[in-house]
């Protein structure tokens, strides 16, 4: 009996300590994973940290012909796609969420909700095929409209394909609603019962409910899930390589061609011989790295001050 | 507990350490001589699957091309992974000189670009070097621009913006296209210049040829270039051009293989746009495949390098039987004869390998 024990003991320390060692291992190699993919990133960026310096950052001349590298005109496409599309989905998103929360009947919900993950789960080509044929023409079509309405000769004799920045902010959009809306709606449905059931018997309406309790409940969580499908927005490619028009010039205008840090990478990689050249696609690597990591602590810096007031 | 607790790291660390060096080590050293593996452009992809699947009928000797890029070819053969590298765009000197050792150039057919556009009832249109350059410049805006119109009298051409579209992707088609217009038109030389991605002054970028064809069938007065197989296989306008001996050129396999024909390099490392022949179309140039002209090195066998010059050689001769079938050019018998000669002046050890 005794030694029975014992040993049903030592099997038992056996595996505490081998899944010790297995989620320990998990961990490390994450963080490994992450610090050795900076370090590759910087390492292969040598030359072309050592060509240009810091100003990389703030040249606009991208030319593989004459080797001059500098990386603006994809940063602010980037930024102004990434955080556009935000701007865009957002308030969808927050709405297909406290739709689906607070008013939707089980009937209704469990379909949207399924759809919803559809959404999220449709490879980014078939987004960018439904991009280029069906949204593009529609916002070349915009754009006529546009000039004709603020009496601009320029967009509308340019030639109007639709292509450009603004195609692609609608397409971002479209394609990260599902994330925000689905991590939004996952923390809604979690807020106490007793916090909505307390506030309706003090008489508050659904309204007063969802803005006084719900939102400030889930505020943490909203900002949490905003910067993930904003990195998502950040790192897309195939999609936006196809509706942006990648013209990788300083873009004037919301209806400019334009290229993001992603897709110039996959567009330019294959063919890249020159060592400057493959430095420098892959110091804009480094770039959207230290851009994913900027935006992740400048989310949590704007939540800890949002706890502390 | 505590030396567990670090028994456990110690553990985690070395897991980790495995799993990531574990991805280093792999080489793709073909091992069997039965075998040869390629890479590189994938332009002529199509033509060497099927000229590859005929060889291995034939003879019983496989080869694998995995269609990676020119860059991503040139870098395995630097590499010595490969027995071949294959390349839209013939190496700079800067190229060669990182490969460490001599590399032979070996044509296998001809390509040709051609500018494709959307208009009303897409009339045949006749177009020379400089004007491209200045469409792709940005310089000509409209359709109907008197420059245009004198060499398409017949032709009614609207009063419509024109869209210009380029690759976005690095690609030897770009290369092509821009060695001739850098050929033809000293100020697109001096303001944009030649190279498989350029700094475009104006127009969008499509991926791909698919995607420049999408583009340019999407928008009324659109105008990009693509390659002639493509446009050929999808029934694709194509724009006559000015050679330089003065004559419109429709681009075509002949007209196009005609571009080779002339005083040819012994090396064969040579950009035919703007041929001098009478009727070459302007637009044409060689795809290669690129090999080390000492064939003994990173273990290979004589075997290997045996059956690597046989293939070429049957590449260079029976398979070009292949090539007209799938839209590429023939490459002309004066070709032929300088890349026989190049694949024959291959060495293992410093002998020569042809029997």
């Amino acid at each position: 009996m005794v030694a029975r024990q014992s040993r049903s003991d030592r099997r038992e320390l056996v595996r505490e300590r081998v899944f010790d060692a297995v989620s320990l291992t998990a961990a490390v190699a994450l963080v490994a994973t992450i610090v050795l993919f900076f370090l590759q990133l910087f390492i292969a960026s040598r030359d072309s940290r050592a060509a240009f310096g810091l100003p990389f950052l703030w040249r606009s001349e991208w030319n593989p012909v004459t080797e001059q590298f500098g990386a603006l005109p994809m940063i602010v496409g980037t930024l102004i796609t990434g955080f556009g599309a935000l701007l865009v989905s957002t308030p969808f998103a927050l709405g297909v969420a406290i739709f689906l929360a607070d008013y939707a009947s089980k009937r209704v919900a469990g379909p949207v909700k399924s759809l919803i993950g559809l959404l999220g789960g449709l490879p980014s080509v078939i987004f960018g095929l439904w991009g280029l044929f069906v949204l593009v023409p529609l916002v070349s079509r915009f754009e006529v409209w546009f000039g004709h309405l603020v009496g601009s000769e320029a967009l509308v004799t340019a030639g109007t394909t639709g292509v450009g920045l603004l195609s692609a902010i609608l397409l971002l959009a479209i394609m990260i609603l599902p994330f925000s809306a689905s991590l939004i709606l996952e923390s809604l449905i979690v807020v106490p019962a007793e916090l909505r059931e307390g506030a309706l018997a003090l008489g508050a309406t659904k309204w007063d409910t969802i803005q006084n309790i719900e939102l400030p409940y889930v505020r943490r969580s909203t900002v949490g899930a905003l910067v993930l499908a904003l990195g998502r927005a950040l790192g897309e490619t195939m999609a936006v390589t196809m509706v942006i028009g990648n013209g990788i010039r300083m873009p004037h205008s919301l209806f400019d061609p334009s290229n993001t840090l992603a897709s110039a990478i996959a567009n330019q990689f294959l063919e890249a011989t020159s060592p400057l050249y493959i430095s420098s696609l892959i110091e804009l690597g480094l770039v959207l790295f230290v851009l994913a990591i900027l935006i992740n602590v400048a989310a949590r810096m704007i939540l800890r001050r949002g706890v502390e007031t | 507990m505590k030396t567990n607790r670090r028994f456990v790291t110690a553990t985690a660390v070395v897991i980790t350490a495995v799993l990531m060096l574990s991805g280093c080590g792999s080489t793709g050293q073909p091992s069997a001589v039965k075998a040869l593996t390629g890479a590189g452009a994938t332009f002529p992809y199509p033509l060497y699957f099927k000229m590859f699947d005929v060889y291995a009928g034939a003879t019983g000797v496989k080869v694998n091309y995995n269609s990676i890029g020119s860059g991503g070819g040139i870098r395995a053969l630097t590499d010595k992974t490969v027995d071949f590298g294959a390349s839209d765009a013939y190496l700079t000197d800067e190229e060669e000189a990182a490969m460490g050792a001599p590399v032979l150039h070996i044509p296998t057919c001809i390509g040709a670009v051609v500018l494709s556009y959307n208009l009303e009832g897409n009339p045949a249109l006749s177009l020379d070097g400089p004007i491209v350059a200045d469409i792709f410049l940005g310089t000509i805006k409209k359709w109907n621009d008197p420059s245009i119109a004198s060499l398409n009298p017949g032709a009614a051409l609207p009063d419509l913006p024109i869209t210009v579209v380029h690759r976005s992707d690095g690609s030897g088609t770009t290369s092509i296209f821009t060695s001739y217009l850098s050929a033809v038109s000293s100020h697109w030389n001096s303001a944009v210049g030649a190279g498989k991605s350029v700094s475009w002054p104006a127009g969008i970028g499509g991926k791909g040829n698919d995607g420049v064809a999408g583009m340019i069938s999407q928008n009324k007065g659109a105008i990009g270039y693509i390659e002639l197989v493509y446009a050929e296989q999808s029934a694709m306008p194509a724009a006559s051009l000015r050679n330089s001996s003065g004559a419109f050129i429709k681009p075509s396999l002949s007209s196009s293989a005609a571009a080779a024909i002339g005083i040819l390099p012994d090396d064969l490392r040579v950009m035919i746009v703007n041929s001098p022949a009478p009727d070459a179309y302007p637009i044409s140039a060689f795809t290669w495949i690129l090999v080390y002209k000492e064939q003994q090195y990173a273990g290979r066998t004589l075997q290997q390098a045996q059956a690597l010059h046989n293939m070429l050689t049957w590449v260079l001769t029976d398979g070009q039987s292949v090539n007209e079938s799938l839209y590429y050019a023939k490459l002309p018998q004066a070709a032929v004869e300088k890349a026989l000669a190049l694949v024959n002046s291959m060495t293992y050890g410093g002998a020569t390998i042809a029997q």
